[in-house]
């Protein structure tokens, strides 16, 4: 039963991390209600719809950091549909005599009511969420955008079923802020258990990197939508329970500017951090409201220095801590770090692999340039393949190919019996491959065992057959260990590098694909990189192929070389017989050698 | 054949405006990645100058000298007092740092004047009308289009011949590349600003004299459009900003006028459709209609 008790540990997490933030909360606000009655009460109930929609968008954007305007949309959609259904027949009768749908002989109660909300938001949510997370790039937030300018403009339009512009009342309302409190409740549960899932896991890797994610074997839409599909849920269940709770819903409660606010809430409080998002949720809101007693309540323009507070709060917060006032602490993530226990076992070694990756007659051409005229190599298991040959030769290029970055014209690569021409990065890691990056691409919000424990979620999930090496472990070969807790960003060069390998060695692969490891290293730093590399392969029983430029390492760590030029194979053997053939030196030195 | 001669010409007119407004908002984007929410504002800021002159006995002969001069001088201002310390940040930080001087436009704007609308007088000729082959046409119709016309003259001439506009260029496709070329970035940074300033202001004098009157959210609505249209046309690319501007207004005055005979009932939704088209679109053309690769070294 360990699965249940891992899963009791992250629900037991979860729900800690919640009961001490609603805690704070309940006592901040039975502090500030102790005195000065219904007003107060009624400011509570602002914080506590807030703290659900802030959550529910916390789940998406800052998991996944993919900027959405279109949360309103969605908080529109259930709040109408909570309305339609709620509101008493008679009165439903009165207020729109056209309705449509026979929605007019439609009663539910307050359980009713929410559920069909959150449902019929979570349809269309499900098929706009499609869009955004297939997008990349600014256009997803573009879509958002637009999502919340089409529901706009359909609520203020089709009055037959939603009172156009003056909107719905007599929604029959919840008594006091019980039913909030549990709504946020809820919302933190929710938010804290999706952030120890595998595929909130994931979505966050998806956040940190969007090349790096794939090549781990992670799809950036599955991901995107499942966070999608939560948070839209959430932003439903808040959006429903504030319309009971007001008795009334109207556009003006879901207006861009609506949405902005709720992500400065997001932003300052640090959109990645759960606990930022309560602390940034209560900031605002009592801070809009403290200026907003500052503006005279008989002029229009009780919003003036609300908005002066506001945009100069979010300015402040971006110039001075861009990630928001927590950053990345985070209660449950502090939890999560001071309750790990590094696995007892002893260290496990992998039994070599048996595949061979083999990539024949490759040809790449970008334009008129050809990039590959029929490069292949082959990498047995536990072989050390290097490759090399001049700038241009074609070394990257035919690296991309194997790993499904660069689509050949020509050629096949095959690992074992596996078909891998023309696979995408994720498909060809599920299968066993795994690479490292030129530029370093660790995620760098996360700490350096976060990082590697990633990829160890994906093999647990994708390569079950081979033998998994725990995540210290691989730390201790490359020499992490002692920084397991930092934040991998602000690890040095050398050890970013180190921490790729390692990451890429917990996909538990059949091959390790190293593109030029050591650039950047001092003379000392690659040779202790030999090591770090032979160690690691050694561990979880995979071959290697490497490129690199330093040929000192690569004859060093090389037990086959393989030399590219001008994308062809020049010439290939053992390490002493590349070095003593002419064409290599030639290629190398130019002709005058 | 008439009603669409007219439509086309409406589109145009709108379209106009929006791309002068997506081509600034492209080019800052092309020095710094920055998608600026705040770029609208700089319209606020014409439009409260204007009401601030008018006030004092000012004339339409000269306006467009000061409202182009203000517009520049405040774009220019965003970059010395927000931008130019968030300058390798995140997308996100960059794009949420201009959301806050949106917001604090809109409330200086009020605490300053009024959060209520002020008019101030248009120009007298602006709805003079004129026939030209049985379809009539406001004066402001033919000044839109030529005054555009003009302002992408000189842009082209800008970007394409003057050392600015090619260091701004460079520095769009490669922005450490261009520094070691010897371009200062502050330089370049400040005078794309300063010229995304320009083409604002120019923006501005056309939407003032059909409209003549400042209130403090009043950028925001045209801005929305602006971003959309330069994301259409591809951030980043010159001509995508333009196209994106006259695609959406055409776009936009197509469906209001064609939508309701084509399905009855609906002419109340052509907003909704035309923001459901250019969902749509994004979907099928993410990175716009011109394409500009960031190619990314992995």
């Amino acid at each position: 039963m360990p699965a249940v008790q891992q899963m009791l540990t992250r629900t037991g997490r979860s729900v800690f991390a919640t009961a001490a933030l609603v805690a704070v909360v309940a006592a901040l606000a039975s502090l500030y209600t102790s005195s000065g009655g219904a007003s107060r009460e009624s400011l509570i109930a602002e914080m506590l719809t807030n703290f659900i929609f802030v959550l529910g968008m916390q789940v998406f954007i800052g998991n996944t950091g993919v900027l959405s305007f279109g949360h309103m949309a969605f908080a529109q959609i259930a709040a109408y549909a909570t309305a339609v259904v709620a509101i008493p027949l008679a009165a439903k009768v009165k207020a729109l005599p056209d309705i449509p749908f026979g929605l007019d002989t439609v009663h539910f109660g307050a359980f009713g009511a929410t559920a069909f909300a959150i449902a019929i938001t979570l349809v269309v949510g499900a098929v706009f969420g499609i869009a955004v997370c297939r997008a990349s790039g600014l256009a997803p937030t573009m879509i958002t955008l637009a999502a919340l300018f089409v529901v706009e403009q359909v609520v203020k339009n089709w009055s037959e079923l939603t009172r156009g512009a003056g909107g719905l009342s007599g929604i029959p309302r919840l008594q006091g802020n019980g039913w909030l409190w549990v709504g946020a409740g809820i919302a933190l549960v929710v938010a804290h258990l999706f952030q120890e899932t595998r595929i909130g896991r994931f979505a966050i890797a998806t956040r940190e990197d969007e090349l790096a994610a794939p090549a781990l074997g992670i799809r950036l839409f599955t991901a995107r939508y499942a966070a999608w599909i939560v948070s839209i849920g959430l932003i439903a269940l808040g959006s429903s329970l504030r319309a009971q709770s007001l008795g009334s819903v109207n556009p003006k409660q879901f207006t861009l500017d609506q949405g902005i606010l709720l992500l400065v809430m997001l932003v300052v409080g640090g959109m990645r951090s759960i606990s930022g998002a309560v602390l940034g949720t209560v900031l605002i809101t009592a801070g809009t409201e403290l200026f907003r007693q500052l503006g005279d309540p008989q002029r229009l323009d009780i919003e003036r220095f609300p908005d002066l507070f506001l945009g100069g709060t979010m300015l402040l917060v971006m110039l001075l801590r861009p990630g928001g006032l927590l950053g990345d602490r985070d209660l449950a993530g502090w939890l999560r770090r001071r309750m790990y226990r590094r696995p007892t076992a002893e260290p496990v070694t992998a039994s070599p692999g048996t595949a061979v990756l083999k990539a024949s007659e490759i040809e790449v051409h970008f334009g008129g340039f050809i990039a590959l005229d029929g490069a292949g190599l082959a990498v047995r298991p536990g072989e050390v393949v290097g490759l090399i040959g001049p700038n241009g030769a074609g070394k990257t290029t035919l690296f991309n190919v194997i790993t499904g970055l660069v689509r050949e014209q020509g050629g096949r690569v095959l690992l074992g019996d596996d078909e891998l021409t023309h696979s995408n990065p994720v498909q060809v890691a599920r299968a066993g491959l795994a690479r490292t990056f030129q530029n370093l691409r660790v995620f760098k919000n996360l700490s350096t065992r976060e990082n590697v424990a990633l990829a160890a979620l994906v093999s647990a999930r994708h390569r079950p057959h081979r033998t998994r090496v725990d995540v210290d472990t691989l730390l201790d070969d490359v020499g992490l260990g002692e920084w397991a807790d930092r934040q991998a960003g602000t690890l040095d060069y050398g050890n970013q590098r180190r921490l790729e390998l390692a990451r890429a060695a917990a996909l538990a692969p059949d091959f390790l694909l190293l593109d030029e490891p050591t650039s950047g290293m001092s003379d000392q730093e690659s040779l202790a990189m030999v090591n770090s590399v032979r160690t690691v392969a050694a561990r979880i029983g995979a071959g290697v192929l490497v490129i690199d430029h330093d040929l000192g390492f690569i004859t060093r760590i090389s037990d086959h070389i393989v030399v590219l030029n001008e994308g062809r194979v020049l010439a290939e053997g053992t390490p002493a017989e590349v070095r003593a053939n002419p064409q290599v030196a030639e290629a190398y030195l130019g002709s005058s050698a | 054949m008439t009603k669409l001669l007219q439509t086309i010409v409406d589109g145009l007119g709108v379209g106009s405006t929006y791309a002068l407004l997506a081509l600034g908002i492209s080019l800052i984007f092309g020095v710094m990645h920055l998608v600026n929410f705040a770029h609208g504002e700089l319209i606020t800021v014409g439009a409260y100058v204007s009401y601030f002159f008018f006030l004092h006995g000012g004339s339409w002969w000269w306006m467009p000298v000061a409202i182009i001069g203000s517009a520049m001088l405040a774009s220019v201002a965003t970059e010395l007092v927000a931008f130019r310390w968030v300058r390798n940040a995140s997308p996100f930080t960059l794009l949420l740092t201009s959301f806050a001087l949106e917001r604090l436009s809109h409330a200086l704007w009020q605490i300053l004047v009024s959060p209520k609308q002020r008019a101030f007088p248009k120009p007298s000729w602006v709805f003079y009308q004129f026939k030209l082959g049985g379809i009539s046409f406001e004066w402001m119709d033919i000044v839109t289009i030529l005054v555009t016309a003009a302002t992408l003259l000189l842009t082209a001439l800008v970007f394409k011949r003057t050392m600015f506009g090619i260091s701004v260029r460079g520095a769009a496709e490669d922005f450490d590349a261009a520094r070691l070329m010897g371009v200062r970035a502050n330089r370049v940074i400040s005078g794309a600003f300063a010229f995304a300033g320009l083409l604002a202001g120019v923006a501005a004098c056309l939407i003032l004299m059909r409209s003549p009157s400042a209130d403090p959210s009043m950028g925001s609505d045209w801005l929305m459009k602006a971003v959309i249209a330069a994301v259409v046309g591809g951030l980043g690319s010159f001509s995508g900003a333009v196209i994106g501007g006259l695609v959406l207004g055409l776009l936009e005055t197509l469906t209001r006028a064609y939508l309701p005979e084509v399905a009855t009932g609906w002419d109340k939704f052509s907003t909704a459709v035309t923001f459901v088209v250019i969902a749509a679109f994004f979907v099928a053309r993410p990175d716009g209609i011109f394409k500009v690769s960031h190619a990314e070294r992995v």
